[in-house]
């Protein structure tokens, strides 16, 4: 059926189609030019980032260094969880970090039930959405993106890029040396719905907790900063 | 979906009759468009983008066949399974034997309007597969037995109240506290949570589908879409030929037209790219993917002057925008499409015979056209299917000697003038004393809802040419 269906379907477009050849389509294409993005709250990318993960529902924090991440990832799950345990995938940067440092247990490995919170490393941030960017993968099984209660995600200063063209850049970059990974996932806020009488409800059937650490020099004076600007619905 | 689209009239009667609905959508027509419009002020040169995201997709669909023959290599490439459907009956059967094979009784489902337009829940039923609906709108509705009343938010016509009542019905969990909307979100999440980690199939849409790269988009504030996406063992999307854009970065130029014209978000939740099944090391994702491509009529859109429509986002923009839809209500139309983008799209998917009513549920007002992210000429491919329906005698005859007269009588201004000359003084001196009119013959359409306030004493082109003496 779908072979038949196919050639019916293709013949149908082709009618309906200019028959430009292909340099003629790329050309065109590219002539079209780049489309506008959102203008971002501040001039620092840095700050802008997270102004917006802030306005997503997202809670943030910062850290000079790793030693200072995994810190504050003892701290913030001791403050929320009274525990010392979380699960990540098998990167190889999270497997590097300090961890006993700061007496957290990572597991390494997918989300099982029961387990509370998933730490992610993100492969960049956009500021334009205050999104981070996972790919699916032993380094970021899918579940733990999806099936924790918390999810806390680290991502670089240095991976920060300002707008949506910028990181499709870099993510075509990525996948050209790496191969396409199963899935991309931009995250901009802890899974929420408005289903019932418009009512902003969060922790759909996702994350009902979404923790951005960002690493950076000076990071403190810049989630200050944020704070300031942001305007969380 | 069963389609109920010739009874436009009376269900929106009945809709006005329901006094709480309608007030519950006059305040949903008030707060949506604000929303709206404070997303859009706040993103500077939305116009620009509107008109570069226009471009884009006007050069995807006149070059449609290289990009769909581009994106198939990439999807076969990623691991994919593509299947063509011609029609939603055969959409229907490839999705039923692909869940068959994998002798599947378990089925998570996330938003998808294609599926609705096929009616797919119901014949995968039939074979007596459990499908379930996890966007939480469409699994009230589901649970309720009823069919979405907005493409966006399926479940919007229903208060906290309704959804409590249905829940208590529905789900056999005893005694609980269910008063506060977070409570219902709560119960769904685990009632459903349970079905994602035993679903062995999971079935999606797609928001669009990238040519360089085989890849699908996938929107969703709950990411429920995801949860589909990745914990059952076989992944379906089903979705539509003119879904299909060059490139990621066209994909995202669109996110950022549709997020704001949807919900009035800058962002939602979850933005995904998925590209096929798990690669090899992979802990988690499904094994085998399938994309099944529906044309169901719209390869005759694309060959027709209602090419357009072929760009429409699915936002709901014009729903909540027009006063017909926030007057009646999603369930008048009768069909799985609502509003204006639904008055076009389904007769141009159906028939113009079974939905005649539906481009006449139009003021003309033109606000649509105005919010349309899409830059669709939406009044204008009204007009355009209304002239068709005149055409093909689908108008009833006394309208279309009516309109005729009119016609005729608009491109003879002489005699226009005369019989206007005659009949509005003659209308002043029998309706001056009361100022209006309770009845007028021929035009009892107007007067069975209104008055019909009575003239002056002199037409319009009388007055001007007594103006222009006067200087």
């Amino acid at each position: 059926m779908t072979g038949s269906a196919r050639s019916e379907i293709f013949a149908r477009i082709r009618h309906a189609s200019r028959g430009a050849g292909a340099e003629q389509i790329v050309g065109e294409l590219r002539s079209l030019g780049r489309a506008p993005a959102a203008a971002l709250p501040c001039d620092d990318l840095y700050t802008a980032f997270l102004v917006n993960v802030l306005n997503n529902q997202g809670t943030v924090d910062c850290a000079a260094d790793r030693s200072g991440a995994v810190a504050a990832v003892g701290k913030y799950l001791y403050e929320h969880y009274r525990t010392h345990r979380l699960v990540a995938g098998n990167d190889q940067r999270l497997a590097a970090m300090p961890w006993r440092d700061a007496g957290v247990l990572p597991r390494f490995g997918a989300l099982e039930p029961g387990e509370t919170v998933a730490m992610s490393y993100a492969r960049l941030g956009v500021a334009e959405l205050g999104a981070v960017v996972t790919f699916t993968g032993r380094a970021n099984p899918a579940a733990n993106n999806l099936l924790a209660e918390n999810h806390i995600v680290l991502v670089d200063g240095a991976e920060l890029v300002p707008d949506l063209e910028a990181a499709w850049a870099t993510i075509n970059m990525l996948t050209a040396e790496e191969g396409r990974p199963r899935g991309i996932n931009f995250i901009a806020g802890p899974s929420s719905t408005a289903d019932i009488e418009g009512k902003l409800v969060q922790g759909a059937h996702g994350p009902r907790q979404w923790h951005v650490i960002l690493l950076a020099e000076a990071g403190e004076e810049i989630v200050e900063k944020a704070r300031e600007i942001a305007t969380p619905g | 979906m069963q389609q109920h689209s010739e009874n436009f009239l009376d269900n929106a009667s009945e809709a006005l009759g329901n006094k709480s609905q309608a007030e519950f959508r006059d305040l949903m027509a008030l707060f949506t468009p604000l929303v709206r419009d404070a997303a859009v002020q706040g993103f500077e040169g939305f116009d620009q983008l509107r008109s570069h995201v226009k471009r884009i997709r006007q050069h995807s669909l006149d070059n449609l066949d290289h990009y769909l023959d581009t994106y198939e290599q990439h999807a076969l490439e990623n691991g994919n399974q593509v299947h063509f459907a011609r029609t939603g009956d055969e959409m229907n059967s490839i999705v039923l034997d692909i869940c068959q094979q994998h002798q599947a009784t378990r089925i998570a489902k996330g938003k998808s309007m294609v599926t609705e337009e096929t009616g797919l829940n119901d014949f995968l039923q039939r074979a007596d597969l459990e499908v379930k609906e996890t966007d939480l709108g469409e699994y009230i509705i589901q649970q309720a037995g009823e069919t979405p009343s907005h493409i966006v938010g399926p479940a919007l016509h229903k208060t906290a109240g309704e959804v409590r009542e249905l829940f208590l019905d529905k789900h056999e969990l005893g005694e609980r506290d269910l008063s506060e909307p977070a409570d219902l979100v709560s119960e769904a999440r685990s009632v459903l949570r349970r079905h994602f980690l035993e679903a062995q199939v999971g079935i999606i849409g797609a928001n669009a589908l990238i040519a360089e790269n085989g890849y699908s988009m996938l929107v969703t504030n709950e990411g429920n879409g995801d949860l589909c996406a990745n914990l059952p063992p076989v992944l379906i999307i089903c979705t539509s030929v003119e879904r299909i854009l060059p490139r990621a970065e066209d994909a995202t130029a669109m996110l950022r037209l549709l997020v704001r014209s949807a919900t009035g978000q800058p962002q939602t939740c979850y933005t995904s790219f998925y590209s096929g099944p798990r690669r090899e090391g992979d802990l988690d994702g499904p094994v085998e993917t399938h994309i099944v491509l529906l044309d169901n009529r719209r390869t005759d859109i694309l060959a027709s002057d209602y090419r357009e429509m072929l760009q429409c986002i699915r936002c709901g923009a014009c729903l909540n925008h027009c006063p017909i839809y926030t007057s009646v209500g999603g369930h008048a139309y009768g069909w799985v499409y609502q509003g204006p983008m639904g008055s076009i799209l389904t007769p141009l998917l159906t028939s113009l015979e079974q939905s005649a009513a539906l481009p006449n549920a139009c003021t003309s007002c033109g606000r649509c056209e105005e919010v349309c992210p899409s830059l669709i000429p939406l009044p204008e491919l009204l007009r355009d299917l209304r002239h068709q329906e005149m055409e093909q005698k689908l108008t009833p005859s006394r309208w279309r000697f009516g309109l005729k007269m009119h016609a005729w009588l608009a491109r003879h201004p002489r005699l226009y003038q005369f019989f206007t000359g005659l009949g509005i003084p003659l209308l002043h001196l029998v309706g001056r004393r009361r100022g209006s009119f309770r009845r007028l013959p021929m035009a009892s359409g107007w007067t069975s809802q209104r008055d019909f306030p009575s003239p002056q004493g002199k037409t319009f082109m009388q007055q001007y040419k007594a103006g222009r003496k006067a200087q």
